[in-house]
């Protein structure tokens, strides 16, 4: 197919279109899976197909597949879609031939030649591990490694191809006496570069440590967010209003506010495709913009919403490269790339008097993203006294809004983490309610 | 030399089964009343699993498939990893061929109605969603048909095929900064889903909500009684249940429910079902290893009766503990353990008698979500909105309210359940999986839960 990818921007202009794209992708995947101490599975997928957008008098028409044959088939039926839709003023254009920056770190080498016994050698690490830890089992995991390939074309003069590689691996763990407890920990990167044997270990830790935990009142104070629940809850909550599209179309809490002091005034926070080893790294989004680095809030103050081509050209600004796509099956729309939360770091436990230090949380993504309101159920959760981690907490609920939760930072540690493309340390907020 | 290396490798394979999915699938989303989306994804591959010993092998391939050559990939990777890590054999539960009897008919068939027409009914809902004090709206319709064929090394040879339609409509009304929104959707097997159901209706109410919302207020949390709608009901019994019901879960350690089949878990008010064979959402003649689709039923009058199995668990936990038939599968992953259509099955009580014996606490509607820890048998779900109940009646609105606690001490704490069964459809995710699901409840009165607020 990807040979096929390249005469496919000529088919698509026979077929009508006035503008063209292609967007061609592969992954080749090696999963081995365990479930309790045991590896189950071995799982290879391989995968590709062409997305097409095609533009008829400022219209667009999309269609995908997986099968070269279909290939011809889709183009017209992209171009026959553009057809019916009535023109849409807001069309500019495709992107235009960009300058792209170079990009380190998202290709390894050892990833793509990595045979299956090796791939069976870190998932035994990833078992292995938590059994440093005695009185916990891990429940399931695996390791994956993975392969992309992604090539754009259009007819502005757009091609730019990337290959990639990841590694990963998760475990869930379980302890096995007295009161249940549950943790988990993953890790994801470019390179092979992940102590798989400390994944399994640390979930076993934090599982067991988190046992008989106590009951806490009710009550405002500082929560230490870890960088797995501070992602989460950012994600969920926050992100969504810095889309160009929530913004333009009403569903954004973030409306009019640019230029305003929403923050801590010592927070800044980047959304950067051009990271060293990002997860979220590449030379261009996928639809050909260049990536770069976009200050979103500067010392506090919201400096920019984020941008694919169409909500740009709407705006008549440039694309910030957050056009972003969940595979060749849609359309791009906009998406963050690694979003880095940036704050001084101090030494956050021990500057901290009392409060709760929160591993995770469940149920962030039924946040209320326009309003920024949310209420989680805390995993994995301590009470901070003295400077010092205390009790694990039973049960604790935590309820906030996300934009008051960005006024209300007051720390942050050392422990900075890439989830996935969100790159945080711990994070300190005072005045925040939780229910035990 | 290396179909010699084959052969000797395919004489340790036990079993192995194949996949084939082929179909296509058009979704058009208006977006303040403007096209924003028509697209139209065709798809073509195949997942082969392959056993040796205790472990599986797996691949899945797109595109032009080499049935044969999957089949070889498969089985090397179960080879190498029973080689580098044996382990106890797997064995599969034996079962007989599906029979594929009562697919939902379908009287208008999607591919029959213009995309016009289809972009034309969309802008008609748009229009009903957009009440006053609405300032954005979201709709979306979806079709999809796709046939899955079935093929296994015992002889086992069947395929079905379905057609999908439905539609999402969302509304958010805004007024002195704040935001609230409401959703509503439908799915079904024709395109006359839309002459069926009131979508019209349907797009009033989420406007409605939206608007309503924006004056409620959110209460103060705290431990209290409180009434469940059928739908926040039917996403507990499904998340919170259903989940830990799930065999795959139970033999990892990872169910609240392990070791208790037989045992009284919930108040005997408490009948709990999965049922793959209703005309729901989560319908399917036979599951994702060929196994005939039939009803289970999990809790019965407060009993733990059953898991929900496949056939490798079903081999390993026994027949006492349920036979196979939930295996499922987004697209060519590997297939999970899975719900179907799950719901609280009816009981008695009218909703006038529960809100009056509820008396004083919150009536919680919709949910907006929720996630659940099976090990630890606890759950949160954060409803849509929900009514402080005071002298057993419904007072004011609230919003951003919350349900959480531990799965058993609820199940248990079950004072009435209603008579008013209903269903809602949706997506479940497991595994990095979605799976078309349906849930439901009856009303239900619990005499103490935990209700997140302000």
């Amino acid at each position: 197919m990807y040979e096929l990818a390249k005469k496919a921007l000529e088919m698509a202009e026979k077929a009508g279109a006035e503008e063209a794209e292609i967007y061609y992708v592969s992954n080749h995947s090696t999963s081995v899976n365990f479930k309790k101490d045991a590896l189950e599975s071995a799982k290879d997928r391989f995968s590709e197909g062409i997305g097409v957008r095609a533009i008829v008098n400022g219209a667009v028409g999309f269609a995908s597949t997986n099968s070269a044959k279909d290939l011809e088939n889709t183009i017209e039926i992209a171009v026959a879609e553009a057809r019916v839709r009535e023109n849409d003023p807001d069309w500019v254009a495709l992107p235009s031939n960009g300058k792209y920056p170079e990009v380190v770190g998202i290709f390894d080498k050892r990833i793509e030649a990595m045979k299956l016994e090796e791939c069976i050698g870190y998932a035994m690490e990833l078992v292995e591990g938590t059994k440093e830890v005695p009185g916990t089992l891990p429940t399931s995991g695996a390791f994956t490694r993975g392969k992309s390939r992604q090539l754009i074309l259009n007819t502005n003069g757009v091609e730019i191809e990337d290959e990639s590689t990841a590694v990963s691996g998760f475990v869930d763990v379980i302890t096995v006496n007295g009161e249940t407890s549950t943790a988990y920990d993953f890790d994801v990167s470019r390179s092979l570069d992940i102590d798989f044997r400390a994944i399994g270990t640390h979930a076993s830790e934090l599982a067991l440590s988190s046992g008989n935990g106590i009951k806490i009142e009710a009550q405002k104070t500082n929560v230490v967010f870890h960088p797995f629940a501070f992602s989460d809850i950012l994600e969920a909550a926050f992100a969504p209003s810095l889309d160009a599209d929530n913004v333009q179309k009403g569903r954004s809490g973030l409306i009019g506010k640019l230029g305003e002091e929403l923050a801590a005034p010592e927070l800044s926070i980047y959304d950067d495709g051009l990271v060293e080893a990002g997860i979220e790294t590449s030379a261009s989004d996928d639809e050909g913009v260049p990536s770069q680095r976009t200050p979103v809030l500067e010392k506090g103050v919201l400096k920019s919403y984020l941008y694919d081509s169409y909500t740009a050209g709407k705006e008549g600004v440039k694309s910030t490269g957050n056009g972003s796509r969940g595979s060749y099956t849609s359309p791009p729309a906009v998406g963050l790339r690694n979003f880095i939360i940036d704050y001084p770091q101090t030494d956050l436990i021990a500057d901290t008097d009392s409060g709760v230090f929160v591993n995770t949380v469940i149920g962030a993504h039924t946040a209320n993203s326009i309003s920024g309101d949310f209420s989680v159920e805390a995993r994995n959760a301590f009470t901070i006294r003295d400077g010092a981690l205390d009790k694990p907490i039973k049960s604790l609920m935590i309820s906030g809004n996300a934009f008051d939760l960005l006024k209300n930072i007051t720390g942050a540690g050392f422990d900075v983490r890439k989830v996935g493309g969100f790159i945080s340390p711990s994070i300190r907020v005072s005045d925040m309610s939780v229910i035990g | 030399m290396q179909e010699l290396i084959m052969e000797e490798i395919m004489q340790d394979i036990k079993f192995y089964d194949c996949r084939v999915i082929e179909g296509s699938s058009t979704s058009v989303i208006l977006d303040n009343g403007k096209i924003e989306e028509i697209s139209r994804n065709f798809t073509r591959g195949a997942g082969i699993r392959a056993l040796c010993g205790g472990s599986w092998g797996y691949t899945a391939v797109e595109g032009e498939l080499d049935l044969e050559g999957g089949v070889r990939d498969a089985a090397k990777l179960a080879f190498a990893m029973n080689k580098n890590t044996p382990k106890e054999e797997v064995e599969l539960a034996v079962v007989d061929p599906p029979v594929i009897r009562n697919l939902p008919g379908i009287k208008i068939d999607p591919r029959d109605v213009s995309i016009e027409e289809k972009v034309e009914l969309l802008k008609n809902i748009e229009s009903r969603a957009r009440v006053e004090g609405v300032h954005s709206t979201k709709v979306m319709f979806s079709e999809s048909e796709f046939k899955i064929m079935y093929r296994s090394s015992e002889g086992v040879e069947c395929e079905y095929e379905l057609l999908n339609t439905g539609f999402a409509v969302s509304a958010v009304a805004t007024e002195n900064g704040v935001y609230q929104a409401g959703r509503e959707s439908r799915f079904g097997y024709g395109y006359e889903i839309f002459e069926n159901i009131d979508v019209f209706g349907l797009a009033e109410k989420a406007g409605m909500t939206a608007v309503e919302l924006l004056g409620a207020k959110t209460p103060k949390g705290g431990t209290m009684p409180v009434l469940l709608d059928q739908e926040l009901a039917g996403v507990f019994a499904h998340e919170a249940v259903g989940h830990a019901s799930e065999a795959d879960l139970v033999l990892e350690g990872d169910s609240v429910l392990a070791n208790r089949i037989g045992e009284q878990i919930a108040s005997p008010l408490i009948t709990i079902i999965d049922d793959p064979t209703l005309h729901e959402f989560g319908y399917y003649p036979f599951d994702a290893e060929g196994v005939e689709s039939s009803r289970t039923e999990i809790i019965k009058s407060g009993v733990l009766n059953s898991y929900l199995h496949s056939r490798e668990t079903a081999g390993k936990l026994g027949e006492e503990t349920g036979t196979p038939g939930n295996s499922r599968a987004q697209g060519y992953s590997m297939p999970v353990v899975r719900m179907s259509n799950t719901f609280i099955d009816n009981g008695d009580s009218k909703f006038e008698e529960m809100l009056e014996s509820v008396r004083d606490g919150m009536y919680l509607i919709g949910s907006r979500g929720g996630q659940v820890n099976t090990g630890e048998g606890i759950f949160q779900f954060n409803a849509e909105k929900g009514y402080l109940i005071r002298n057993g009646e419904l007072a004011e609105l609230v919003r951003d309210v919350s349900l959480s606690g531990k799965t058993l001490e609820i199940l248990n704490h079950v004072t009435q359940v209603g008579n008013d069964l209903k269903m809602t459809a949706g997506r479940c995710g497991k595994g990095g999986q979605l799976a078309p699901v349906s849930d439901g409840s009856p009303h239900l009165a619990i005499s103490l839960a935990l209700v997140g607020g302000a």
